[in-house]
């Protein structure tokens, strides 16, 4: 560790001989620090006003690979949950038949759907009323029924919350209704209702659509998040709220969502409380109250009067001696009961070391939040020396740098607690995971070791140093940013290749690793061409190894 | 939002009462009738199919028809003890999906009677209201299931003799 940093220092030497090119410098040494490739952002934000237009474009694919109507478009994409992918391989898969069948796509001639060719009046089969042919309506599928039952049932079907997929009334009919037929009939009767019906539709967007996700802001933001390559990465809305997209609480990588849930769980019902209860206390046969022997022979009495063998917890008479119960015995020694209480025992120190790395850099990360107040009003000291340096971007960053390692550091102890603990017990031998923790510890230590330092720099007073040691406690931050960044990728690394990778049985899957910090999501365009999807289809965003995804994907689904 | 419409409903209801009446030699099987003083309350007879165990039984259904009939679909349940998989032992209640989800406006009361007598003579084993039925269905014991349905429409849904 000591050699690493003072040929480090070198490093930094080398620099310190030219400031004017400190930002190439910076930027130089960042890429060296491992800075993946990041291109555009991989997921938009959609917001009320974009998302016809987001709607659109997928609308628009199917419509160029299939002779559809916009509406014959949205019931195939509602149908295959907004997959674009999803219905050409449908399609391909099964033909076209079929996926229309399947998805309730009826497609006619236009001279087939009127109801001209019949007598009026025709009997409509719901009221069983015979209504002249202007005021019935048909369906794609052929059936029609008078205007009145349609749009009775309509106005049914979109307070029950089913405006995506209103089935012809016919019995076993599985035709969507057409959309445009549904809202003239609806507007005439409740315009505030049809235009449920349009938002519903527009909605559907998101609810059905496994790439995009509300925002879980409260109160909400309003906005939904479209991610382009991978469910499985953190994202910022535009209202500022980093979640993870997966689970949609908050980011907490390199915690898998499984492993943040369990950790949630076990910190909010006070498990370990629970735990020591059952080790070091019996209920009370009695009144269930557990009690706790505080010395003795093993003849205890409950509060509520009851006395009972502390051995077996059975109910017996106050009649005893120091070795037996009169008319009570319970020899038999069970290995099962002492194996139980000291894997309890060890759990609870293990979560309680855990949970105490976790809390502390919880805290330093929030008092850290305030350096932000401190190191502003730093530099504008600096600007107001009217030093050499102008720019105070590496100060920023730094402090970036910080905040971000930090969380990383924070989470990686909830993840050691599972990775660890008995969640894998049936996938790694004791030894396995024995090695598998000191590898990882190793590196834990390092980063934590690190940001330490990082946080410590960054406190400095610098502001009240000369020219020369302000430029050496820049190099000294920028090293360190680098240093810190390259420890969490590497741990990310070690977390995906080495430790959830080999997992056969449990799928855990984390999101990848951003130099950057959690991608804030960028705004979808407003206007739409058709050519201003295409680009944001293809990006390969994201970096490191992601080979399980797909694995896990099929896997989630299947569920 | 809009005003509830029973009218609706009720004019359906009335239709269908009307149909009943007309063609009441149609179908012997089924005999329907409406209470008297609330058209939403209805009563049917049915006939136990022939070939199985129900035959030779009349049993009673009640009709609940909500007021959004026929966007609804009514609630049907036996009046009369039947020993059957799909119908609740106690409450008489029907495990029919036309009476659940695949409900369509397109049904009437009295083609609902028919679906039942379908059911009555091709139970669903496999999604069981009555588990004890169900399980001498989906264990092969043929015969210990028909002479147990059998005993219940000779005790619950023929006339007492003598």
């Amino acid at each position: 560790m000591g050699d690493y940093i003072s040929s480090e220092d070198e490093y930094y030497n080398d620099y310190n001989d030219d400031d004017r090119d400190s930002l190439d410098g910076y930027q130089h040494f960042r890429f060296e620090g491992g800075c993946q490739n990041e291109s555009a952002p991989s997921s938009k934000v959609i917001t009320k006003e974009s998302l016809l237009t987001a709607q659109k474009e997928d609308l628009h694919t199917v419509m160029q690979v299939l002779p559809l109507g916009e509406h014959h478009a949205r019931s195939l994409l509602i149908h295959c949950r907004w997959d674009v992918e999803r219905v050409l391989a449908v399609l391909v898969e099964k033909g076209k038949e079929q996926l229309y069948a399947d998805a309730g796509v009826t497609v006619v001639e236009h001279d087939d759907l009127s109801l001209s060719k019949f007598s009026s009046p025709l009997t409509c089969n719901i009221c069983v009323d015979d209504v002249s042919t202007n005021e019935m309506t048909i369906m794609d599928c052929g059936h029609y029924f008078c205007n009145n039952c349609w749009t009775e049932y309509f106005i049914v079907k979109i307070n029950d919350g089913q405006s995506r997929r209103i089935r012809c009334m016919a019995y076993k009919c599985n035709a969507i209704c057409d959309e445009a037929k549904i809202r003239k009939l609806v507007s005439a009767r409740d315009p505030n209702l049809a235009e449920r019906f349009d938002r519903f539709l527009l909605e559907s967007y998101i609810e059905d659509n496994r790439r995009v996700k509300w925002c879980p802001s409260v109160p909400h933001c309003g906005n939904a998040i479209r991610v382009e390559v991978d469910e499985f990465c953190e994202v910022e809305c535009t209202c500022g709220l980093q979640f993870c997209f997966n689970c949609s609480s908050e980011a907490h990588s390199p915690c898998s969502c499984r492993m943040w849930e369990l950790w949630g769980k076990k910190s909010q019902d006070g498990s370990e409380t629970v735990n020591w209860i059952t080790v070091h206390t019996k209920a009370c046969p009695k009144c269930q109250k557990p009690v706790e022997k505080n010395g003795g022979c093993n003849l205890v009495s409950c509060i509520c009067g009851q006395s009972f063998c502390w051995l077996c917890g059975g109910a017996t008479g106050r009649d005893h001696t120091w070795t037996n119960i009169t008319g009570h015995s319970c020899g038999r020694y069970k290995e099962e009961d002492v194996n139980k209480l000291e894997h309890a025992k060890r759990e609870l120190s293990r979560y309680v070391h855990y949970h105490d790395r976790f809390k502390a850099h919880t805290d330093s990360f929030k008092l850290e939040i305030k350096l932000k107040e401190t190191i502003q009003e730093k530099i504008s000291k600096l600007e107001e020396r009217d030093s050499a340096f102008k720019d105070f971007s590496w100060l920023t960053s730094g402090l970036n740098r910080l905040f971000r390692s930090r969380r990383v550091l924070s989470y990686s102890y909830p993840f050691a607690f599972f990775m660890f603990g008995d969640l894998f017990n049936n996938e790694m031998t004791e030894a396995e995971k024995e090695i598998k923790q000191h590898l990882f510890e190793e590196q834990q230590q390092q980063l934590e070791a690190n940001i330490e330092k990082l946080s410590l720099f960054i406190e400095e007073p610098f502001h009240q140093y000369t020219e020369d040691k302000v430029a050496e406690t820049r190099m000294k931050i920028m090293n360190m940013s680098a240093i810190t960044d390259n420890l969490c990728k590497k741990m990310y690394e070690c977390i995906e290749n080495d430790l959830l990778g080999p997992l056969q049985q449990a799928i855990h899957i984390i999101a990848p690793y951003k130099s950057k910090g959690v991608e804030k999501a960028s705004e979808l365009p407003l206007c739409w061409g058709p050519n201003a999807g295409d680009s944001s289809i293809n990006d390969e965003g994201g970096c490191s190894s992601r080979k399980r995804t797909r694995i896990g994907r099929s896997c989630r689904q299947s569920h | 939002m809009q005003p509830p419409i029973p009218q609706a409903s009720r004019a359906r209801l009335f239709k269908e009462y009307k149909e009943v009446q007309r063609e009441k030699a149609a179908d012997p099987d089924i005999q329907l009738v409406c209470d008297d003083s609330n058209i939403f309350k209805w009563t049917a007879l049915i006939k136990g199919p022939s070939e199985t165990p129900f035959e030779g039984g009349v049993f009673q259904l009640a009709f609940a028809v909500p007021e959004q009939y026929p966007l609804q679909p009514p609630q049907v349940r036996f009046l009369t003890k039947i020993f059957h998989p799909n119908v609740h032992f106690k409450t008489g209640e029907i495990c029919l999906d036309i009476l659940k989800n695949a409900w369509s406006p397109a049904w009437t009361l009295q083609s609902v009677c028919r679906a039942i007598i379908a059911l009555m003579a091709h139970p669903e084993p496999d999604s069981p209201l009555n588990c004890d039925s169900g399980n001498l269905l989906r264990s092969g014991d043929i015969r210990g299931y028909q002479s147990m349905a059998r005993m219940y429409t000779r005790l619950a849904a023929m006339p007492k003799k003598g």
